[in-house]
């Protein structure tokens, strides 16, 4: 997902970072001509139905639905100043997983990286409450845990590790 | 491009700055702005610096130079903004001396307690003093230090208090009400003989979000405060995280909105259109005073025990605020400045790129405002990649602008040698500084990570030389502006 999210960013960045470009070099070209508000009519028009489109496709899926507890491991993930702990240590592929994550003390984040240092979900664990977020691995292999949320001087060292292996037939 | 014997620029070169009311008081107000705005470049590029391995930092100094580069950067946004406002509101209602002087005053009280407490008391919680990390230091600060912050931020939210209670003190006596300033009569359709002009709109605007802003804000201090002192008064995590991010966007988002009327008084003087009010400027105003207020939500998208209906809006508005800014701000610009046979000096170039990065920025922000996208990549390197796009090349640029208009000479020349060598790399620095927090942020490297691991060295290094480049920049325009205005006379 980071890619394309990359690539349309820089694109739509270009594309604007253009436009004005455009607009400084023709300081020394034509004033704009009569058509210039229905233009502007046109973008805003354009923008909005753009976003009533990304918007309902977006979100028609919660993106934060969880996998009902029939069909999904729950495992339960805590965090403290600097450690995680995790209760399952391996974990089997391709069936949804349910992070049930709390803290003891200050705001953590919980973010599962692959073992390319790749983020593939993240949740916030916050002091009070049990967070959930469902993940579905399909690779097995040796998957990490890195604090997403600024905790304090041992932030960066927040780090703990599970495996993924293959579903048994 | 044009030169100065160009009759649309020399015709409108002709303002005096210094008849302007209280130009002092701002012109010093921007030296300490350029001063701090500098310094903490510097602590910028220390950090990536360390990031990259160049340099050694002890974790515990890394964190407390986050600390004091981000409270440093976000208190000297507003700072210089709200001077710019001040200034440019000084052109349509009387504003009292004092009051600002107190603002100034009780701002640089508020420096010195949280300079105190980041490198005497080693505080390091971060500018957003998320509850209860500053409580919960796991021994590398006391209980004091923490305090001493949030009282330097008590000081400065009060004097911002009072420069707001003048400013809507003063529009409400001139324009009768504010939402007569909002240019209600505008968009109603109403006759209004004395429409309010863009500045005056801004202003009205700005001191009513972000004198609600504040207010959350000390109230979430002060419950902050009190669990420090009575261990046992104990406050709920996630109300408080909405607290202080409603503070913190409302806060860094009103420096933009304070420091974006630059651009509407100073610009006509170039292209020799008037920025005038009309409908559409008024509803886009009202629009982003609501839009400012509601957006917070996105700084939440994973904290998923929120009302999910609050995560929508978040998304929704993120995106949706895009329009006024792309569709007026920007579009407006690019009206103002075609055919215009403007003169390209550096406060004009500036002011320009300083809407052209505030819109840029605004796109991988409302993109990582997506719940889906947000999944991936909240408080990756992407979250400094987007504010630094709209603050470096949005918020400063318009300081450094004004600056540079403040001490423009008698007549509008084109941009001389020293000016465009220091333009460019500003420029240059900037755009490719926050492209590798963006790449970064895709390479899910975390945010306000003191050491990273190998894998990242070469994004922080490719940061660190870009960083440079601004930072000399940096110096240069505002050791222009010091010694220009030392010329003057001032
Ligand atoms: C030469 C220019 C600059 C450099 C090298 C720089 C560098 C940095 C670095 C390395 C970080 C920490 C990134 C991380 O999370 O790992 C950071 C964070 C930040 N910067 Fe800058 N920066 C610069 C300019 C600015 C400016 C002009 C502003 C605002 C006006 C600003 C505001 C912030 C804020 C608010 C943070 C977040 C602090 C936090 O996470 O607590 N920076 N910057
Ligand atoms: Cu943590
Ligand atoms: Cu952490």
């Amino acid at each position: 997902m980071q890619p394309v999210v990359l690539l349309i960013s820089l694109i739509l960045m270009a594309a604007l970072t253009a436009a004005f470009w455009l607009a400084a070099r023709a300081s020394r070209g034509e004033a704009p001509g009569p058509k210039a508000n229905s233009k502007r009519t046109g973008l805003i028009w354009a923008m909005t139905i753009a976003g009533v489109i990304i918007s309902v496709g977006s979100l028609r899926q919660w993106p934060h639905a969880l996998a009902s507890t029939g069909d999904a491991l729950e495992v339960h993930v805590s965090g403290g100043q600097w450690w995680w702990d995790i209760d399952t240590t391996e974990i089997p592929a391709g069936t949804p997983v349910n992070f049930n994550v709390t803290t003891e003390d200050v705001t953590h984040g919980m973010g599962i990286y692959d073992s390319g240092l790749t983020l593939l979900t993240q949740v916030q664990a916050i002091p009070g409450y049990t967070t959930k977020v469902t993940y579905t691995f399909t690779e097995p292999g040796t998957y990490q845990v890195l604090c997403m949320e600024f905790c304090g001087v041992a932030h960066h060292d927040m780090v703990n590790e599970f495996e993924v292996v293959a579903a048994e037939e | 491009m044009s030169t100065a014997s160009e009759p649309a620029a020399a015709g409108h070169a002709a303002v005096e700055p210094s008849a302007a009311p209280q130009a002092g008081a701002v012109k010093l107000t921007m030296i300490l702005s350029g001063a701090v705005f500098a310094l903490m470049m510097v602590f910028g590029l220390i950090m990536r610096a360390a990031q990259g391995q160049w340099i050694e930092l002890d974790p515990a100094l890394f964190y407390q130079i986050l600390t004091a580069h981000g409270a440093g950067m976000v208190g000297t946004a507003a700072l210089s903004g709200a001077a710019i406002l001040w200034y440019f509101s000084g052109r349509h209602v009387v504003l009292t001396a004092g009051i600002f002087w107190a603002f100034l005053g009780l701002f640089l009280l508020g420096v010195v307690l949280i300079l105190g407490a980041i490198f005497v008391g080693g505080y390091g919680g971060a500018w957003t003093f998320l509850f209860p990390l500053p409580a919960l230091s796991g021994g590398a600060w006391e209980a004091g230090a923490a305090a001493a912050f949030m009282l330097g931020y008590v000081s400065i939210g009060v004097g911002f208090l009072l420069y707001y209670l003048e400013l809507g003190r003063q529009i409400h006596a001139r324009y009768g009400s504010l939402a007569r300033a909002l240019g209600w009569n505008l968009i109603l359709g109403r006759e209004d003989k004395n429409p309010p002009p863009p500045t005056i709109v801004a202003a009205a605007a700005v001191t009513i979000f972000n004198s609600i802003g504040i207010i959350l804000g000390a109230a979430v201090l002060v419950a902050s405060l009190v669990h420090l002192l009575v261990p046992g008064f104990e406050v709920d995590a996630l109300l408080a995280k909405n607290l202080i991010y409603f503070f913190g966007h409302v806060f860094i988002n009103a420096s933009i909105y304070m420091a974006v009327t630059a651009v509407y008084e100073i610009l006509p003087e170039y292209t020799g259109r008037p920025w005038k009010s009309n409908r559409l400027f008024a509803i886009a105003w009202n629009a982003v005073l609501i839009f400012v207020m509601a957006v917070y939500w996105h700084h939440l998208l994973q904290d998923v025990v929120m009302p999910p209906w609050m995560l929508v809006v978040g998304q929704l508005v993120s995106y949706f605020s895009g329009i006024p800014l792309i569709a007026v701000t920007a579009f407006s610009t690019f009206l103002y400045v075609r055919g215009s046979r403007m003169t390209w000096d550096l406060a004009s170039s500036l002011l320009v790129l300083s809407v052209a990065g505030w819109s840029v920025g605004s796109i991988p922000a409302s993109i990582d405002g997506m719940i889906s996208v947000n999944k991936v990549m909240h408080n990756t390197m992407w979250v400094p990649g987007h504010f630094h796009t709209y603050l470096l090349l949005g918020e400063v640029a318009m300081a450094f602008g004004f600056m540079a208009w403040l001490v423009r000479g008698k007549t509008i020349s084109q941009m001389g040698g020293l000016d465009r060598a220091a333009f460019v790399t500003y420029l240059a620095g900037a755009a490719g500084f926050v492209t590798v927090f963006l790449f970064s942020g895709a390479a899910s490297i975390p945010r306000r990570w003191a050491v990273h691991y190998e894998e990242w060295l070469t994004h922080d290094r490719i940061g660190t030389l870009f960083s440079v480049l601004v930072v000399l920049g940096t110096m240069v325009f505002v050791l222009r502006f010091v010694a220009r205005l030392g010329r003057s006379g001032d």
